[in-house]
């Protein structure tokens, strides 16, 4: 353990951070001598993507600091319940995204849609329900990004950034932070894109060598299997119960797959992953993609199983300030096992693979802040220079919002974060995907399900308490009301929120209230490349002077 | 027309394809259970991490059967193919 400053992994951290940053803004200055067809339109692109480079850019997007962090710290703390179900999230979520991905695809190309808020408007004809898919997408960004700078703080804490007075306690969130702020105010959206390869191919690189090398020099996948069934079986002296599950008893399979089913629901509706799949080229490269993407999967379990090898390792994770951190877990477990360069390889790909997912969402929040709140509800004659102004400014707002979530929410688990976010999120799926298929549910109805639910999920969420820390929102769990029986507050809130939606359509339309305006034609929903009326998105407003081309 | 479409086989098969991808992973009560082994792998794990190879082939299967459907009502429909097709830019719409 450092408790100094590791020269070695810092100066390989900082050198392999400098090449890839500048990789992406050569990268990106190339691309307007017209030379990187491909890559071009990586902002919400016209030309569009084919499969392969949508598999490297979606994966880089959506496995991030919770995939290599967040999920194994989970699994070194608790097991298999919060941490394992990320392997049937991500199984589940492709043949999800595969039934309802390109129906947005065509919609969205037809009628010029660059975020699910613009869907969500012009399919109701409602200002305010698109406003409400708007605040909740850069709500639910907030605690997404806060889990990524929490994953760079572990891993500047473990090179030995960070001490014990108040100050320097949170001097490696500072950095996270400034770095990220830094980072994507200069950069926009293109570089971070630029560099997904180059971040992939670290990461790959890192889970091959850490998934052969490690069980091996730990004895074998069966000792690292009865350390952690040994460790979780023991009893939290703080809950009286065992510290976690290494294979969920019978009360704990409907926390399971609610996890599970709640987190693969909520992925795609964030708007950086909209943005992802909306840039492809035709509407079934994302089905090409939703049968290629489990290879990500596969990675994620193994990431997850490092979780274990800590407990095997015997790894310390007690951080600078002397409080126990599992987020620590997978950065000590590589600074005690890998020679020091190495772990600097390993810490390099982390620190860049939860930047730059955390830079693609803090643009894509503030892109839908520009869109359809500043556009349409503050200054509509707005001019491109003015709302890229603005989107600079909401994405630092965004990632201000962040850290406000690190500093002041439970951060025993990260991977809280990225449910919390979940429960929010969740709840503008009636509007955006049952919208896909019918006109049926009401835009009042709507309206009201999500209100209903945003708040029913965030004071279940509140009143879960950490029993060590005893802080509010300790957790994702809770028991479904009236029953004993445990389940994600995301599925519960969607629960309740598909209830009243149904009940209160049903009203609304014997009593006739308005409709609104369904600025969309049946035919939409199946349109591809090609096609009269579909066309090349317009690009996202951060890229400012590139927005009087499309 | 969508009507239509929806009760072609293809599109029934590949839901219910889609519909055991989705569902059967989530049935943790027949996965929960530490044998057999494999390799060290409790029963549990390598259970999952199996089904991340299913859901891959079931999920082909499906594109399969929806593409060949959709080539066969965009040809009907006279439309091209967006997979050759060279990008047309609607200059009048």
């Amino acid at each position: 353990m450092n408790t100094k400053v590791d020269w070695v992994q810092l100066i390989i951290v900082v050198v392999i951070f400098g090449a890839v940053t500048a990789m992406g803004f050569m990268a990106a200055r190339w691309r307007s001598a017209g030379t990187l067809d491909n890559l071009d339109e990586w902002g919400l692109g016209g030309r569009g993507f084919g499969t392969f480079i949508t598999w490297f850019l979606l994966g880089g997007d959506l496995y991030t600091a919770y995939t290599f962090i967040a999920v194994p710290a989970a699994m070194y703390a608790t097991g298999a319940i919060s941490g394992f179900f990320a392997v049937p999230y991500t199984i589940v979520v492709y043949p999800i995204i595969f039934i309802f991905m390109s129906r947005l695809w065509s919609v969205s190309h037809r009628n010029g849609y660059v975020t699910p808020a613009d869907f969500v408007g012009g399919r109701y004809g409602s200002k305010a329900l698109s406003l409400a898919v708007a605040v909740t997408g850069i709500l639910a960004t907030m605690p997404y990004i806060a889990l990524q700078l929490v994953g760079m703080q572990a891993v500047f804490e473990t090179m030995g950034l960070g001490g014990h007075n108040t100050l320097a306690k949170d001097l490696p969130l500072l950095i996270a932070f400034a770095v990220l702020a830094a980072y994507t105010y200069s950069s926009g959206l293109r570089a971070p894109a630029m560099i997904a390869f180059v971040k992939d191919g670290l990461i790959y690189l890192v889970i091959a060598v850490a998934i052969f090398y490690l069980p091996h020099v730990l004895g074998g996948w069966d000792s690292i299997f009865g350390a952690a069934q040994d460790k979780l079986a023991k009893t939290n002296p703080a809950t009286g119960k065992p510290a976690g599950a290494f294979i969920p008893g019978a009360t704990g399979h409907s926390a399971y797959w609610t996890l599970a089913l709640g987190s693969a629901l909520a992925l795609f509706m964030y708007p950086h992953s909209v943005t992802a799949v909306l840039s492809t080229k035709n509407r079934n490269v994302v089905r090409r993609n939703a049968a290629i993407l489990p290879a990500y999967s596969l990675l994620l379990g193994l990431l997850a199983l490092l979780g274990f090898m800590a407990i095997k390792a015997n790894v310390n994770v007690k951080g600078l300030d002397g409080v126990a951190n599992p987020q620590l877990a997978i950065p000590r477990l590589f600074d005690q096992e890998f020679p020091s360069w190495f772990a600097g390889i390993a810490f390099a790909a982390i620190a860049v693979g939860a930047l730059v997912p955390a830079a693609i969402m803090s643009i894509a929040a503030a892109n839908l802040f520009t869109r359809n709140i500043y556009r349409d509800f503050i200054k509509p004659s707005a001019t491109p220079a003015e709302e890229a102004k603005v989107s600079k400014l909401a994405s630092l707002m965004v990632k201000l919002g962040a850290l406000v979530f690190v500093l002041t929410l439970d951060k025993t688990l990260a991977l809280n974060f990225q449910l919390l976010g979940g429960i929010w999120i969740l709840q503008t799926f009636p509007a955006i995907v049952v919208g896909l298929y019918t006109r049926w549910f009401h835009r009042w109805a709507l309206l009201a399900g999500w209100a209903v639910a945003m708040v029913f999920g965030t004071i279940e969420a509140y009143n879960v308490i950490n029993p060590v820390t005893k802080k509010h929102f300790g957790g994702s769990l809770a028991n479904i009301p009236f029953t004993h029986t445990q389940a994600y507050i995301a599925l519960t809130a969607f629960g309740l929120n598909l209830i009243v939606v149904i009940v209160l359509t049903l009203l609304f339309r014997a009593l006739k209230l308005p409709d609104g305006v369904d600025t969309t034609h049946p035919t939409d929903y199946a349109a591809d490349r090609g096609d009269p009326g579909v066309q090349d998105l317009p690009e996202l407003l951060d890229e400012g002077p590139a927005t009087s081309k499309s | 027309m969508s009507r239509l479409s929806a009760v072609k086989p293809a599109y029934w098969i590949s839901g219910v394809v889609l519909a055991i991808a989705i569902v059967v992973p989530l049935l943790v009560s027949t996965y929960a259970k530490d044998k057999p082994r494999l390799w060290g792998f409790p029963f549990f794990y390598w259970y999952q991490f199996l089904w991340v190879f299913l859901s891959a082939i079931l999920v082909s299967i499906a594109y399969r059967l929806v593409i060949a459907e959709e080539h066969k009502r965009r040809a009907a429909q006279g439309l091209g193919d967006p997979d050759r097709s060279a990008p047309v830019k609607e200059a009048d719409q």
